[in-house]
C-alpha cells in the first residue's frame, strides 16, 4: 500500500471514521475520542504511523503487513490483535460462519482465518482444499485399472474362439478389434495391418493374449452371451452382429397362412348347429328360472299389498 | 469411517450424564489426561467445546489435535461420536 503523504493524525474525526468504514474496520463505541479512532486507523489501514501514537511493536507489525504486497485488504496485520467481533466479520467474509469466539475457540478461528487468507482466491472458492478428494480423474483411473484387471481373466475364452475361427475371419477377429480400439500405449505396435501381414492366426492370438492392456474389446463379451441366449443357432461373430436369413412372411406371396392355434370355423352349417345347441340346452332352464323369478316377484308384491293395508 | 468401535456405540447409546472424557471414543488414557489438565474433565465439557464450534467436525478435530496431540483417526472418531450423540439426544 502506498504511503500517504497526508498525516493521519491530522484527519478530522469524520474522515477517520469514513476511512475505517471503507476498510471494513468495526467502529468503536459511538462517542470515542479521536485518539482511539486514529489508533484503530493506524492499526488496520496500515499507514505508517507518526511517532507518538503507537509503540514500536505495532509499527513493525504494520510494516510487515505492508511488506506482504499491495493488498487492498488490511487483513495481513496480526490476527491476534483483532477483536472477537472483527475476527468474526473477517471469517464471514471468507464464507465461514463462526460460532461464539471465546478463549477456547479463538485460536482455532485465528488459525482458520490465517489459512483462508493464505491461498489464492481460486483455491478458496473450492473450499478447504479437498478438491483432490473428489476429482474425476481419479475415478477414471480406478475404472481403467479395474478394466485392466478384468482383461486377462476374460482373454482365455476369447483366444479359444479365435483358434477355432477360420483364417479369413482374421480381419474381424476380436483380437484385432480390441487392439484397434484400445488406445493404450502397450498395444500400439499391434494393428490390423500387421495382423493381416502376419497371416498366421496363432501368432496373432499369442500376441493378443500377451498384450496386457486390452480394455474395450472384452466389454462385448456379456452382450455376446445375451445374443447367444436369444439366438442359440445363430453364428457367433466377434462383434455380436450376425446376419441371419430373413424369415418368410406368412400369408405373403401366396403362401398359406399358418396360425399357431386352430381358428374356430365360421361356416354357416356349424354356426346353425351351435345356435341350436345353445338354444336347446338352456331352454327349459330358462323357463324354470323365469317362472321362479316371476313367482317371487308376485309373492313380494302380494306381501307388500298385505302390509300396506 | 465404516465401522464404529464398541466404545462409540456405548457412548452414543445413552445420555452421557457424568461420564469422564475417556468414555468418548477415540479418547484413551493419555488423551484423557491431557484433556483433564486443560479443564476438560468430563465428556460434557468436551461436548460443550464441540457445540461452541457449531458441531463443525473440521474445527473440532483440529482443536482436539492441537489440544491433546491426538492423531487424525482419534480426533475423527471422537468428533463422529459426539455428532451422533447430538443427533440422538440434542
Amino acid at each position: 500500500m502506498p504511503v500517504f503523504v497526508e498525516d493521519p493524525s491530522q484527519f478530522s474525526k469524520q474522515r477517520l471514521k469514513a476511512e475505517l468504514i471503507t476498510h471494513n474496520v468495526e467502529l468503536p463505541a459511538r462517542e470515542s475520542k479521536k485518539e482511539v479512532l486514529l489508533e484503530l486507523y493506524l492499526k488496520h489501514v496500515g499507514v505508517k504511523p507518526t511517532a507518538d501514537f503507537s509503540s514500536d511493536e505495532e509499527e513493525d507489525q504494520v510494516q510487515n503487513g505492508n511488506d506482504e504486497g499491495d493488498k487492498p485488504d488490511p487483513d495481513m496485520t496480526d490476527l491476534s490483535l483483532l477483536t472477537d467481533e472483527q475476527l468474526k466479520v473477517k471469517l464471514l467474509k471468507y464464507g465461514v460462519k463462526a460460532g461464539p469466539i471465546v478463549d477456547s475457540t479463538r485460536s482455532l478461528y485465528e488459525k482458520k482465518l490465517q489459512r483462508l487468507m493464505e491461498p489464492a482466491p481460486e483455491v478458496k472458492l473450492n473450499g478447504t482444499g479437498d478438491a483432490g478428494q473428489y476429482s474425476d480423474s481419479e475415478e477414471e483411473q480406478d475404472e481403467e485399472e479395474e478394466d485392466e484387471q478384468e482383461a486377462p481373466e476374460q482373454s482365455d475364452p476369447e483366444t479359444v474362439t479365435e483358434l477355432d475361427s477360420a483364417a479369413n475371419q482374421l480381419k474381424r477377429s476380436p483380437g484385432s478389434g480390441e487392439c484397434s480400439y484400445a488406445d493404450s500405449s502397450t498395444c500400439s505396435t499391434f494393428s490390423i495391418t500387421q495382423l493381416v501381414e502376419q497371416g498366421s492366426l496363432l501368432v496373432a492370438v499369442v500376441t493378443a493374449s500377451k498384450c496386457p492392456l486390452t480394455v474395450i474389446g472384452f466389454t462385448l463379451e456379456p452382450a455376446n452371451d445375451l445374443l447367444k441366449e436369444m439366438f442359440p443357432d445363430a453364428e457367433v461373430t466377434p462383434f455380436g452382429i450376425s446376419a441371419t436369413r430373413r424369415r418368410p412372411i406368412r400369408g405373403a406371396a401366396g403362401r398359406p397362412v399358418q396360425f399357431k392355434y386352430p381358428l374356430p370355423d365360421f361356416s354357416p352349417a356349424s354356426v346353425e348347429r351351435k345356435e341350436i345347441s345353445r338354444r336347446l340346452v338352456p331352454l327349459w332352464i330358462q323357463t324354470v328360472i323365469f317362472l321362479i323369478v316371476s313367482s317371487l316377484l308376485f309373492l313380494i308384491y302380494m306381501t307388500f299389498e298385505e302390509f300396506s293395508y | 469411517m465404516s465401522t464404529t468401535s464398541r466404545k462409540h456405540r456405548d457412548f452414543v447409546a445413552e445420555p452421557m450424564g457424568d461420564k469422564p472424557v475417556t468414555a468418548l471414543s477415540g479418547i484413551g488414557e493419555v488423551l484423557g489426561e491431557k484433556l483433564e489438565e486443560q479443564g476438560f474433565d468430563k465428556a460434557f465439557v468436551v461436548l460443550g467445546q464441540f457445540l461452541l464450534l457449531r458441531k463443525n467436525d473440521e474445527l473440532f478435530t483440529e482443536w482436539l489435535k492441537d489440544a491433546t496431540g491426538a492423531n487424525a483417526r482419534q480426533a475423527a472418531s471422537c468428533s463422529q461420536c459426539l455428532r451422533e450423540w447430538c443427533d440422538a439426544f440434542l
